[in-house]
């Protein structure tokens, strides 16, 4: 009698003990599991806009390079063009143009700007060591530095040489 | 359902046979290639941000472009893919090769597998080019610009530098000796289709290269050959590379015993993936950077 009893007891416990062990060993989901499953699968949106500007037009309103930098063109894809500044043979920072039709959270963050650069809202982002602008609204002229040699003040610096009246008269 | 670009850089491997035989070249370009491995270790070194915030945002535009299968980025992480298993198929072939070589009672091996050497060229010219169409699926550029991937290359730095190096030590000096380039030149002249269409590191990936038929590919390999030969060149001369000192420094991070030393570029090819590895270390950089400058 009290053997039975001891057994019904046990099932509960062991079924207890193997949740347990389950649930510690069972893996969190990626914090990426979301936006992965809303970008794969037949119906998952597209990356980039249907109308976005092709990346070889922005090659153009892009500044030279000059006293000391080097400036090489590195992406050319639809909607977004980047070039990278180096010094000495060093990459110090990146130079970029993208159409924020793709992603309009990012035209919708320089409604916080609170400075202008030629009429343009300009947006410094400390933490992402990058400073940028919004041209009609649309198009993102960033750069962003890649070595503590190149501060906020170059960032400011090197946006001003991109020929963004150019890049305004682009539809 | 192929595994996610987060997934494929998280699980990227720390330590292992790839891994050593890279840290073996650093005395080629010292200090230039660490093996960055995670996905949020990856946004955070390239953007210099540790703000959370941030790189979930990063990520999430990052694995979003990459599941764009328009935008070239999965079929730039095929190639590299699919370039390793060809190698691997044609690593084990040379090995038989070899094998059937130093056993009579085996000599038929050496018949029905390809000659090691003219598998060798083969193998080290499609990884070229698919150096070069992969750069172009990432980065754009029209994938038939040889001139502009000489542009870039001499901007190559990082992991991207790393795979150039192996692949002039690893599948150009270790298996076809200090005379490589002049060898696959020669080799790549006298080249019949036929012969190209046999090699499984083309059959792999030939849809993805230029020129039309095989001829036509043929053409565009050859050519793309020749315009890099110039940058390999002074790659091997300014650092007095030699077969001898690549193995040599291999031998300090991988235990190679004598009688591997004459087949090691099959076993490297057998026993690597070099060029996936770093490969998917590039594609993340850019995938990166081009989400970190969209936000």
């Amino acid at each position: 009698m009290i053997v039975s009893n001891w057994r019904k007891a046990l099932l509960p416990i062991l079924l207890s003990v193997v949740l347990l062990f389950s649930a510690c060993s069972s893996k969190e989901p990626s914090k990426y599991a979301q936006v992965q499953k809303d970008t794969t699968g037949r119906n998952a949106p597209v990356a980039v806009a249907k109308n976005a500007e092709a990346g070889g037009d922005f090659n153009k309103f892009f500044p030279e390079g000059s006293a000391g930098y080097a400036r090489v063109f590195s992406q050319e894809k639809k909607g977004f063009a980047e070039a990278k500044l180096n010094k000495d043979g060093k990459n110090v920072a990146v130079l970029s143009i993208s159409d924020t039709s793709s992603l309009p959270a990012t035209a919708k963050k320089y409604e916080k700007s609170i400075s202008k650069l030629n009429n343009y809202p300009l947006l410094d982002e400390p933490a992402l060591k990058s400073t940028g602008v919004l041209v009609n609204n649309r198009f993102q002229v960033k750069v962003a530095s890649r070595d503590a040699s190149f501060t906020a003040e170059d960032r400011q610096l090197w946006l001003q040489k991109f020929n963004l009246g150019g890049l305004s008269t682009l539809k | 359902m192929s595994k996610s670009i987060f997934e494929l850089v998280d699980e990227l491997p720390t330590g292992g046979l790839t891994v050593m035989s890279l840290n073996a070249l650093d005395f080629v370009i010292p200090g230039q290639w660490q093996n960055i491995v995670g996905f949020d270790k990856t946004i955070e070194l390239v953007t210099g941000t540790d703000d959370p915030d941030y790189i979930q945002a990063i990520g999430e535009r990052a694995v979003a472009l990459y599941n764009d299968k328009s935008e070239g980025y999965q079929t730039a992480m095929w190639l590299y893919n699919t370039v390793d298993s060809g190698s691997r198929l044609l690593g084990a072939a040379a090995i038989a090769n070899k094998v059937g070589q130093n056993f009579s009672m085996l000599g038929f091996l050496g018949n029905i597998t390809p000659k090691a050497e003219t598998a060798q060229t083969i193998d080290l010219s499609v990884k070229l080019v698919a150096e070069i169409v992969a750069f172009c699926q990432i980065n754009g550029i029209p994938g038939d610009s040889v001139g502009d991937f000489l542009a870039a290359l001499g901007d190559y730095g990082g992991e991207s530098l790393m795979r150039m190096a192996a692949l002039v030590c690893f599948d150009g000096l270790i298996p076809l000796g200090p005379d490589f380039i002049g060898m696959v030149a020669d080799k790549m002249g006298g080249m019949s289709p036929k012969e190209l269409e046999g090699n499984q590191t083309f059959k792999g990936i030939k849809d993805q290269i230029p020129g039309g038929d095989t001829g036509g590919k043929l053409g565009f390999i050859t050519e793309s050959f020749g315009s890099v030969s110039g940058w390999m060149s002074d790659f091997v001369s300014s650092r007095g590379l030699t077969p001898q000192k690549v193995v040599g420094n291999l031998r300090n991070f991988v235990e190679i015993t004598d009688d591997k030393l004459d087949y090691l570029g099959a076993f490297l090819d057998v026993s690597t993936n070099y060029y996936s590895h770093t490969g998917t270390q590039t594609l993340a950089r850019r995938l990166i950077e081009r989400a970190a400058a969209e936000m």
